[in-house]
């Protein structure tokens, strides 16, 4: 028999009272595993909510003649070439790039009218600006169909179904843009390769709004890629959307971190409460032990050996809680589910090892005190 | 041999200093079956515990076959108790997690013995006190008297040459603590062990070959009963 086995002969008796004395421990351990999940998921989920405030890269040619403002950017003759875009996927960070929206702007004649035409996919570009509203279906790829911005609509007496002149080439309007107090609502947009053919521009695009889903590398840097990669143009980030994403971020990480802390103190606090009431239950045995000729060394052997299977019960369980707790209280504070794959990698073996250690260190001081009772007084003590 | 030169313990409780030893002497020889004997605080106990090493003098010191064991470091003495002393308590002190067996391997563990040979060491001290088969059993599913022999054969186990017995019949009917006496009676004939024990039965007493009887801390009456 050796000192480890009647460790786990004493722990296995007591299972019941073991983990009714961990579960500060398991508690903490939970807490801190649903605590890395949910953060972690809800870094995600931040990034994705702050990427729908709009493309956060606007990529141009590099030359400009300002010509046309279309919202905070001026467009100009100049274009760049739509089949240079097949570049963007093989930029370091191409897997960080969610949506690639190229547009060519022109002007065009509509029922008499000289109006603004944007070539678009109508897909990528409602999936960018959340904040349009359409009514109707968005045009398909080239096809005849046409969206209106809500201004024109009215203007030239439209409505969804109608039918209308561009350029000597019959339209159908399928899609209307409600108001959004932008130039949008005096454009045409068409889909985009019809539209390059209708101003005799194929292949040729004046910028591309791009939506990159990073949230920890710098959109810097992905613009930076993107300038290098393809000839003469120049990639913009868009700054607000950029430090807006990461300041939430990084103060949702904080929270988490400091939530963490605050709940691994209280939870080495209960360990150790644990550990020294253990000690004080066992004062007996502990003179009994020391009758029979047990030196320090093996009180030491004993109860730390003892924190290691605390700690490794602890974590296990309170890691399995953790997830269990995270997956149901998830939805709740973000509103999506948590799958498995949120649940960082680390995250357990790093709470099974901090319980451990926590267990070990929070049992040194009780252990040392064991080494100090008096054998006679534990054992006179009834 | 045990010598115990002058030995003084004494405790403060509050305000109050409490002698539960006062300069004691006393010389135990090798083979003794011996009885001490007093009213309750009268530091029988004290000095059980000061010659198995557990408690340390106040003054004057102990010394067993010449060695000066509160001069060991505690963890030298440790390992005297582990190689030398066998105690025995009135409350048998056996660990309810562990069998028979299991419980007197437990000085033997402590020695760092071979798997092996505890067991079969463990075995031959539990048949030597008659319990050789109730070795698997826990000490909730025995009765006073045989968890009382598994704490002998685990004094013994060690081939202790003393064993100090505190009040080892205090919680046993009169037969069976007759019993127990017996067995280290026999004991102590057989293997010519030093036992020391403290009683305060008059009819426990009188099987020893010497009794002393103690009051105050201080040993009053020392009789030799051995013919």
């Amino acid at each position: 028999m050796r000192a480890t086995t009647l460790v786990l002969k004493n722990i296995s008796r007591r299972k019941g009272r073991s983990i009714l004395n961990s579960i500060g421990l398991i508690l903490a351990i939970a807490v801190i595993v649903a605590t890395f999940t949910i953060s972690s998921s809800m870094e995600t989920h931040i990034g994705e909510e702050v990427e729908k405030y709009g493309p956060n890269i606007v990529v141009t040619p590099d030359t400009q003649s300002i010509s046309i403002p279309y919202g905070n950017v001026m467009v100009g003759r100049s274009t760049l070439q739509e089949n240079h875009l097949t570049k963007l996927s093989e930029i370091e960070n191409a897997e960080n790039i969610r949506t690639i929206s190229p547009k060519l702007f022109g002007t065009a004649m509509v029922e008499g009218e000289n109006v603004l035409l944007v070539g678009l996919n109508a897909d990528s570009e409602v999936y960018l600006k959340v904040w349009w509203e359409v009514t109707g279906e968005l045009p398909v790829e080239d096809s005849n169909e046409a969206m209106m911005g809500s201004e024109i609509m009215s203007a030239l007496d439209l409505s969804i179904g109608s039918t209308v002149t561009i350029n000597d080439s019959e339209f159908k309007v399928v899609a209307a843009l409600n108001e959004t107090g932008s130039n949008d609502d005096y454009t045409v947009f068409l889909p985009l390769h019809v539209a390059q053919g209708l101003l005799g521009m194929d292949g040729e695009i004046s910028l591309v709004d791009i939506g990159a889903l990073c949230s920890t590398c710098p959109v810097e840097v992905i613009a930076e890629q993107i300038t290098d990669a393809i000839p003469d143009v120049r990639a913009t980030p868009v700054k607000q959307a950029v430090e807006t994403r990461i300041k939430m971020v990084e103060q949702a990480a904080n929270f988490s971190l400091m939530l963490a802390s605050v709940v691994m103190v209280a939870g080495c606090a209960g360990i150790m409460n644990t550990m020294v009431s253990s000690v004080h239950q066992r004062r007996r045995e502990i003179g009994v032990f020391m009758s029979l000729g047990a030196d320090n060394t093996y009180i030491y052997k004993i109860f730390l050996f003892e924190a290691v299977i605390l700690g490794l019960v602890g974590g296990v369980l309170g890691s399995a809680l953790g997830v269990l707790s995270s997956m149901i209280m998830g939805p709740l504070v973000l509103s999506t589910p948590i799958i498995i794959q949120d649940i960082p990698v680390f995250s357990i073996p790093l709470s099974i090892a901090i319980s451990v250690v926590a267990c070990l260190v929070a049992s040194l001081y009780p252990t040392w005190r064991a080494t100090k009772i008096d054998p006679v007084s534990a054992l006179k003590a009834i | 041999m045990i010598e115990i030169n002058n030995v003084t313990k004494s405790y403060t409780m509050g305000e109050e200093k409490i002698s539960a030893l006062n300069e004691v002497s006393l010389t135990v020889e090798e083979g003794d079956f011996m009885a001490v004997t007093g009213p309750s605080g009268s530091g029988k106990s004290t000095l059980l515990y000061t010659i198995g090493g557990l408690l340390t003098p106040t003054h004057g010191n102990v010394q067993v076959n010449g060695s000066m064991i509160y001069s060991l470091t505690s963890k030298e003495r440790a390992r005297f108790r582990r190689e030398n002393v066998g105690f025995i308590f009135q409350t048998f002190e056996l660990l309810p997690y562990l069998t028979a067996l299991e419980n007197v391997m437990i000085p033997l563990s402590l020695a760092g013995e071979d798997s092996r040979d505890q067991e079969k060491w463990a075995l031959e001290a539990l048949e030597k006190v008659g319990l050789g088969k109730r070795a698997t059993h826990k000490p909730n599913e025995l009765s006073g008297g045989e968890q009382q022999r598994v704490a002998v054969a685990r004094g013994l186990v060690n081939e202790a040459n003393i064993l100090l017995a505190d009040e080892p019949t205090g919680n046993l009917d009169q037969k069976t603590g007759d019993e127990i006496m017996s067995l280290l009676r026999e004991l102590n004939d057989e293997d010519g062990q030093t036992i020391i024990y403290v009683t305060h039965d008059q009819s426990n007493a009188k099987l020893a070959d010497k009794v002393v009887g103690m009051i105050d801390g201080r040993i009053v009456t020392r009789i030799n009963q051995r013919n």
